[in-house]
């Protein structure tokens, strides 16, 4: 099976998938009764498996064998088709639905950022949320496999940090000697099993909580992909309750680090768990935050005399620890709670913590956006070795090797990585105010789409941002930012410094 | 006793010198001719030039019909088959190696070193033995010399007395008077470069070296009384990031009184190991000579500076820096004897010798039986020997002033039970008590005369 598809570009191969991948929502609208959705996804499927077959016959052994940039090139060229592909069963789906619209909606679930044009749930019908989700999904896994199979051995996506050698060379984590597609395949058979996995035994959990059977996947599909889409509502409102975001909450940790799911990672996977510096960084900001918000909160409320404090309490604590990993992982649930926690305290959103925590990110090579732990980690062990050099200049660092290597060429990569995420935040914010945003929208929107987290949109401001009120500039721009984040900067870097190169 | 010594270097040659001055058949094995024939042309020994471990080489070292075999070559591996085949061809019964890589030395393979493994009865570590001499100088600080005796239940000082100092000019029958209760003795008396067991009319004077057997419990007292003023010492330098400063930095993390550490090393390579190896250590790279480097290491807040690098006149060198730059407390590694008279004119205020550490070390390994622990005092020219009194010993039963010991020869303690107490005249010895005895070099063999145990004990 991989023998005769690796022959095939990588792109082909994700459109046939993505053909494939149509019909569970057509035969979900066909359950649903609701037969012209049904026709539309099954009509599209149909036509897209057609075109992809004639497609792989005229691409087969076409691949141009470029050692280092083909993989890179495949990465970008399918963020670049694949969404509008896709938006061919959503458009039938949503017959009002311009294409820039159906484009913006795919690329935003493929990087699995989750903004999306239609918040409520009447908005569409629930298969084209489906699908939404499931493009989502699909982005989470494909994104969780080109890491280690593409990313990595380029010393790309967070592996720069741990070896420290140039990006884009090769060297890094595994081979680039073998091909891509091969790679890629393989990669998938060790990844695919367990995300899967996961993603079943949350729908089970949810269901036995007592959500309804589709939003139900949904919610699983894009806490695995940490897309954050959900059917339009919130994961407690549809039955599920508290007990469901505490299965969610579990869930979300995997994105914390790549060593909880198979594979490789680029973390020393020997290390004890609690030794690994991204599980601690995140441990530490999922105290800390949630402590200082509640703190926050408490003292804000302690001003005004209230009967009963402890129930209050005990919402806006949950809440508060809910939202701050949703957003550490760049997934964007919001809990039930949070609105009540916000008028608990009668204090205004502190939306701007949110925005914080999607710039950090989670781990790195996972589903998250972001500039992501590791690298967060290797700045500040980086700033502490300075501090000490300030008071001993000739003093030598320990902890060995790794760590020495991680201080300082790794420190220097994710210094530079931090740099172009700062400079095309910059960017992208100019561009949105040019296409007619304000200047707090622009940050938002700005900052939602370079950490995929779409659901920022709804939460960080104090009137939540309409999406659909955007201009087709703007869309086009937030778009283009999602994907920009999706797949780092420095990989866009290395991929025009390879072309370079060659000439 | 016939001993065979493998490895003409520092360690092989001064424990060579020692056993055939002590009237040992004693045959020194080395790859180099030179320094074999240089060896036995200059000390009462035989010698065979050639590889250790070879079975053929050490049959002509007459390994048949030899009692201890010490295996004291460069190399580590060698040193374990050399022992391995004197087991296992020779039947020799007494084996002991030196082993310097901390690999081997790891408490966790003790293991290996059993009768049917690798057939070694003692090994020895130089650098972990200096490195617990250096602790043992850190402990009392204002002594030049310590060692411990007795379990850990009383201690030898040797003490540089000063102007200052209350008991000056004293009779040492008056001390008793003077202080009852205190439980110190003092054993030996270094006076313009000799070395004498002081007798109870001798006075103590000013720029006297004494040595002061003392209780662990009255140090302090005792140092107090002499006019040495003990003070905890919290920052510490250390000059070299070699095996020794690791493994005195190491020991100085895992005690609870938190001292503060910063080891100063050369080389790049080696100081980042230090520094892998070491949690709350700072380790700082560059040339301990160097102005810079000792300032940043706040050489003028430290209480002690402790040089242990592999050069001599670097450690010496170093340790006058620090003096001069205002630490009050240096203490070098010196590994020539002869720079030792050195110490006193440069203002040094300890030195540690690992040869002689190292070489008393093996002696005391050596000599077992009933003698438990033997110090070299000086360059050799006295002992402290700690032993266990026999039945069949003329001191067995008798009281402490009937015993008719030699002139250079003075009892520091005695331990009944596990009790250290003070001898005085009226104390009665018994057996299983356990003495500890200073005599003069010319006095020792007087001494296992009276103990009853002679080298050929095993």
């Amino acid at each position: 099976m991989i023998g005769r598809l690796q022959t095939l570009p990588l792109v082909v191969i994700l459109m046939g998938i993505g053909g494939f991948a149509s019909f569970l929502p057509g035969l979900h609208a066909f359950a649903m009764r609701d037969y012209n959705v049904g026709r539309a996804f099954l009509y599209a499927g149909a036509v897209m498996l057609f075109l992809t077959v004639m497609l792989a016959i005229v691409t087969q052994r076409q691949t141009v064998r470029q050692r280092q940039r083909g993989p890179l090139l495949a990465l970008l060229l399918t963020y670049l088709i694949l969404p509008l592909w896709l938006a061919i069963p959503f458009l039938g789906a949503a017959p009002d639905a311009t294409l820039l619209q159906g484009w913006f909606e795919m690329v935003s679930a493929l990087t699995t950022t989750g903004a999306t044009l239609w918040p409520k749930a009447t908005d569409l019908p629930l298969s084209a949320h489906l699908w939404r989700a499931l493009v989502g999904w699909g982005g989470g896994a494909f994104i969780l496999i080109a890491a280690a199979a593409i990313l990595a051995p380029l010393n790309l996506g967070g592996n720069e940090v741990v070896s420290g050698r140039t990006i884009g060379q090769g060297g890094g984590l595994g081979s680039v000697a073998s091909d891509p597609v091969r790679r890629f395949l393989l990669a998938a058979t060790v990844v695919g099993p367990a995300y899967v996995g996961l993603t079943l035994i949350l729908w089970a959990g949810l269901l036995i909580a007592g959500s309804s059977a589709t939003q139900g996947l949904c919610v699983a599909m894009s806490t695995l992909a940490t897309s954050g889409i959900t059917c339009g509502q919130p994961i407690a409102a549809n039955g599920a309750g508290r007990w469901g975001e505490g299965l969610v909450y579990l869930f979300l940790l995997v994105a914390l680090s790549r060593r909880l799911l198979p594979g490789p990672a680029v973390t020393d996977r020997r290390a004890a768990l609690w030794h690994d510096p991204e599980l601690r960084l995140a441990a530490m900001i999922l105290i800390f935050v949630p402590t200082a918000l509640f703190a926050r909160h408490w003292l804000g409320q302690l001003g005004e005399a209230s009967a009963d404090i402890v129930q209050p309490s005990m919402n806006a604590i949950w809440g508060v620890i809910f939202s701050t990993l949703s957003f550490l992982t760049t997934t964007g649930f919001v809990s039930a709670d949070w609105p009540a926690a916000q008028a608990w305290s009668g204090l205004s959103t502190p939306g701007l913590v949110f925005l914080g925590l999607a710039i950090l990110g989670g781990g790195v090579a996972t589903t998250t956006g972001g500039v992501k732990l590791l690298r967060i980690y290797a700045l500040t062990r980086h700033g502490q070795r300075e501090l000490e050099r300030i008071i001993h200049p000739n003093s030598v660092g320990g902890e060995g090797l790794a760590a020495r290597r991680m201080r300082h060429e790794g420190a220097f990569f994710a210094w530079v990585f931090f740099m172009l995420f700062a400079l095309s935040i910059a960017g992208l914010m100019l561009g949105l105010s040019l296409a007619g945003l304000d200047f707090q929208p622009a940050l938002v929107l700005t900052i939602a789409a370079l950490t995929t987290t779409g659901p920022l949109v709804a939460i960080a401001t104090d009137a939540p941002m309409i999406l659909a009120a955007l201009t087709g500039p703007a869309q086009i721009l937030s778009g283009a930012g999602m994907i920009l984040g999706r797949i780092e900067i420095l990989a866009l870097i290395a991929l025009f410094s390879l072309g370079e190169q060659r000439r | 006793m016939k001993v065979i010594i493998c490895g003409a270097g520092q360690v092989g040659w001064q424990i060579a010198r020692q056993l055939s001055g002590e009237k040992n058949d004693v045959t020194i094995v080395d790859v180099n001719p030179d320094l074999v024939r240089r060896a036995t042309e200059s000390l009462d020994v035989q010698g065979v030039a050639g590889f250790a471990s070879y079975p053929e080489v050490l049959a002509k070292a007459g390994a048949r019909d030899a009692d201890l075999i010490i295996a004291a070559t460069y190399s580590d591996e060698v040193n374990m088959i050399t022992c391995q085949v004197a087991h296992s061809v020779f039947g020799v019964t007494r084996k002991i190696a030196r082993l310097r890589a901390q690999e081997y030395l790891k408490p966790a393979y003790a293991d290996l070193y059993r009768e049917n493994h690798l057939p070694i009865d003692v090994v020895i570590s130089p650098e972990f033995e200096v490195a617990e001499a250096a602790l043992q100088r850190l402990a009392a600080p204002a002594t030049f010399d310590t060692e411990i005796f007795m379990n850990g239940k009383a201690q030898l000082l040797g003490l540089a007395l000063s102007v200052d100092c209350p008991v000056l000019n004293t009779p040492l029958r008056q001390l008793d008077g003077l202080f009852p209760t205190l439980r110190a003795i003092v054993v030996g008396v270094r006076r313009d470069g000799r070395l004498f067991a002081p007798d109870a009319n001798d006075q103590l004077y000013a720029n006297d070296n004494a040595y002061i057997f003392v209780h662990s419990e009255d140090v302090n007292r005792a140092l107090e009384i002499f006019g040495k003023k003990t003070k905890k010492q919290e920052r510490l330098i250390i000059i070299g990031g070699g095996n020794v400063g690791l493994a005195v930095a190491r020991a100085l993390e895992a005690r609870s009184d938190r001292v503060r550490v910063k080891i100063i090393e050369k080389s790049r390579e080696r100081a980042e190991f230090a520094a892998d190896a070491l949690e709350r250590t700072i380790v700082l790279n560059g040339d301990g000579m160097d102005l810079e480097i000792l300032n940043e290491a706040a050489i003028d807040k430290a209480d002690v500076l402790l040089a242990v690098t592999d050069d001599d006149k670097t450690n010496i060198l170093a340790a006058v820096r620090a003096k001069q730059l205002g630490c009050p407390m240096a203490i070098a590694l010196v590994n020539d004897p002869t720079l030792a008279p050195l110490m006193g004119p440069l203002d040094i205020d300890a030195y540690i010798n690992p040869r002689a550490t190292t070489v008393s070390s093996i002696l005391r390994h050596i000599r077992h039986g009933k003698v438990r622990a033997i110090y070299s005092v000086g360059d050799g020219e006295a002992e402290m020997i700690e032993a266990q009194v026999l039945s069949t010993s003329p001191l067995s039963g008798r009281l402490v002033r009937e015993v008719e010991f030699p002139e250079g020869v003075l009892v520091g303690a005695v331990m009944k039970g596990d009790k250290v107490v003070k001898p005085t005249g009226d104390l009665r010895i018994d057996a299983g008590d356990v003495i500890a005895l200073f005599a003069m070099a010319s006095d020792v063999a007087e001494v296992e005369r009276l103990l009853q145990v002679s080298i050929d004990f095993f």
